[in-house]
């Protein structure tokens, strides 16, 4: 009965509850729009860093041979891969990437990137992830057609770029660049490669990444064969997300087989030379780092995305809360004569605190289950229709050219709860007010 | 001889309006026997109204005593008032106050819903009965808005008995219906007292509505001018 009540009396005061239902419904849809866009922001982040410089754990370290120095290599990875191989939860399987940090220079221009060296061999998602970009992507007057072949990364010499490097150093595929480094001992050393893939950008995080063969890069550096830059473990599917949890467990077992570990610092290796450079000690530490820690410096996006969601939404609820209620107490004061008979004929204090919190908890959850739906359907047309982003700075802040929304079950099952909840809560007092009011002062209401 | 259902003993009410205590009972004394038709009559704002309202514990004296089917109300907490009104007392009300979203079945079977535990089956089986017995069984199914002012009242009426209260209050049940749906009304409810056993209290200042009840209580500034006991010549006179 009192769900009845309730139904009857949203649709008798028709052009109120419609008012209300459409100012919770946009601000839930506001939600889930905005939630899914953060998430899709973070699944583009974890896909880039993924893809371009991290695993989900990285296990890496510095080498330093006199405690001025400081190289960013594992210096004997076989037996740590064994390890690694053996012993993380949840492995999917490690790859090996050397890296480092250096010039590609070609006729027209240069741009300082950092090197990755690929086994592509043992490559599992680079070649899926990374699309090929289509001539006219980065030069002018350019062919509407891709050119190259990432494969061609398992050949020495060979290297592939970004679209946006490419552009910015005018080469097609094919094209021959040398690319500059220096060494820990400042020595300069150079080689001639060749253009085999030019990649479409993955965000602006591509524009510091070039893939090279990972022979060459380790001869670029004179490095030993047992040495690589980094280990970088994948985890199953059931496992991601648990990555900081598999880190620690990493780190005991490597412990426990004598590795000398480095304290855990969320940031990329290239943010940890100043601090291992002022360190006196030699030899090999091993630093262990998440996909998040790797891309820590990107992180401000999600935060500033967050917290702007955070405000926005936290003022317009307050505006949609001070709205229930003004309703709800406007409601209470044309029903005074209601409610003195019904607790005339016997209906409780709580009684009529249900009738009236019942009413705008059900109209919080249709406006709100309307709100996530269409919040959700609008996510799910922008991602299917890959809107293209066009201007510059927010491609980098989305990290992607294509604005990539992305709606967990979650978010909008949250969005449904909260404002519902909020909905009874604004509800409360007018409703409290109401079921304290004497049966005999609210018959004898003028209304 | 048994006690009587309703006992009002020097019951004062006041009232504060403003900064003046306005008194609205005056040292009232009342019996109301079982299965009485008594109507309170008197000019407005004499307190008939107020006199219903403290025996319909919607309201409690500020001095005095005031006992309903045993109880005295003024010590009750507003939990057992209102069980009290929902399982002994019936309210008919000048203007109806019908819920107005609720079809008249749904009206007529929400003080049973409130009681909570007669079963569906039972509950339809005494609407239907209750609706029957007003007259109304075509439109049950319709609001009170599509109803006239004595289809409403009767509504009202089955509402308050539906319960098989021992006392039902009506305040004024006549005087928002023209003379003969008013006539009809109070001999629905003298039928209902008759064969209900149900005590009826009504106030009214219409003579030809008092001329229905057994006994005739006059109230004449919140104070007690006749209150009709033995007293048969009154009702003929009022008649």
């Amino acid at each position: 009965m009192y769900f009845t009540i309730a139904v009857r009396n949203l649709l008798q005061a028709k052009r109120r509850t419609l008012l209300l239902s459409l100012a919770i419904g946009a601000v839930t849809m506001l939600l889930v729009l905005l939630q899914s866009l953060s998430q899709g922001l973070n699944e583009t982040m974890i896909q880039a860093a993924t893809t371009l410089s991290a695993g989900h754990v990285n296990v890496a370290g510095f080498f330093k041979s006199k405690p001025s120095d400081a190289s960013p290599i594992l210096s004997d990875a076989p037996p740590l891969r064994a390890i690694l191989e053996k012993e993380t939860p949840g492995l999917d399987y490690v790859i090996d990437r050397a890296r480092g940090w250096g010039k590609i220079i070609s006729d027209s221009g240069s741009v300082q990137s950092g090197l990755t060296g690929v086994n592509l061999a043992e490559e599992r998602t680079l070649t899926k992830i990374v699309q090929m970009a289509r001539e006219n992507e980065y030069r002018d007057n350019g062919r509407d057609q891709v050119l190259g072949d990432i494969n061609k990364l398992a050949e020495p010499g060979q290297l592939m770029l970004f679209a946006a490097q490419a552009r910015k150093l005018n080469v097609t595929v094919g094209d021959q660049v040398t690319i500059s480094i220096e060494t820990i001992d400042g020595q300069t050393n150079t080689m001639s490669g060749t253009v085999c893939a030019i990649a479409r950008d993955i965000g602006f995080m591509s524009g510091w990444s070039v893939f090279l063969n990972r022979s060459s890069l380790k001869s670029l550096y004179e490095q030993a064969d047992t040495s690589t830059g980094a280990l970088m473990v994948y985890l199953k599917p059931g496992y991601r997300g648990r990555e900081k949890e598999v880190m620690d467990s990493l780190r005991g077992i490597l412990e426990s087989k004598g590795y000398t570990m480095m304290d855990h610092d969320p940031n990329p290796f290239w943010m940890k030379f100043d601090k291992v450079l002022a360190e006196d000690w030699i030899g090999q530490q091993i630093d262990l780092t998440t996909w998040e820690d790797e891309v820590s410096f990107l992180k401000w996006v999600l935060v500033a995305l967050d917290s702007i969601t955070f405000f926005l939404i936290a003022v317009l609820t307050f505006v949609i809360a001070v709205g229930i209620m003004n309703t709800v107490l406007m409601s209470v004061r044309e029903r005074t004569r209601e409610i003195g008979t019904v607790r005339a004929i016997g209906l409780s204090q709580s009684g009529v605190l249900t009738m009236f919190l019942l009413e705008s908890l059900l109209l919080g959850l249709f406006a709100t289950a309307l709100g996530s739906a269409l919040g959700a359907s609008i996510a799910w047309l922008i991602d299917s229709s890959k809107v293209a982003i066009t201007d510059d700075a927010i491609k980098t802040f989305v990290m992607s050219d294509t604005l990539h929304l992305s709606v967990l079950p979650q978010h909008v099952i949250t969005a449904i709860i909260a404002f519902t909840f909020i909905t009874g809560l604004s509800a409360l007092w007018p409703a409290l007010r109401a079921s304290r009011m004497q049966p005999v002062t609210a018959m004898s209401s003028a209304t | 001889m048994s006690a009587p259902i309703v006992q009002l003993s020097n019951v004062v009410k006041e009232y504060p309006l403003g900064h003046v205590t306005v008194t609205a009972l005056d040292g009232v004394s009342l019996d109301i026997d079982a299965g009485d038709f008594i109507t309170i009559a008197g000019p407005s704002g004499s307190g008939k109204t107020t006199i219903l309202n403290m025996i319909g514990c919607v309201d409690v004296p500020t001095r005095g005593e005031v006992v309903v089917d045993g109880q005295p109300t003024r010590t009750l907490s507003d939990r057992a008032l209102t069980s009290l009104r929902l399982h002994k007392l019936g309210f008919i009300f000048q203007s109806f106050n019908l819920i107005p979203v609720l079809s008249v079945a749904q009206n007529v079977e929400f003080p049973l819903l409130l009681q909570g535990h007669i079963g569906a089956a039972e509950r339809k089986k005494r609407v239907a009965e209750m609706v029957e017995k007003v007259g109304l069984t075509p439109q049950s199914g319709q609001r009170p808005s599509e109803l006239s002012g004595g289809q409403r009242q009767r509504v009202a009426i089955a509402r308050a008995l539906v319960t098989r209260p021992r006392i039902v209050m009506a305040d004024e049940p006549t005087a928002n219906l023209d003379s003969v749906t008013g006539q009809n009304i109070i001999e629905l409810m003298r039928h209902l007292n008759e064969t209900e056993q149900t005590t009826f209290i009504f106030s009214t200042h219409d003579p030809k509505v008092m001329a229905h009840a057994k006994r005739i209580v006059r109230i004449k500034d919140g104070k007690v001018e006749d209150d009709g006991r033995g007293n048969a010549s009154n009702n003929q006179a009022a008649a």
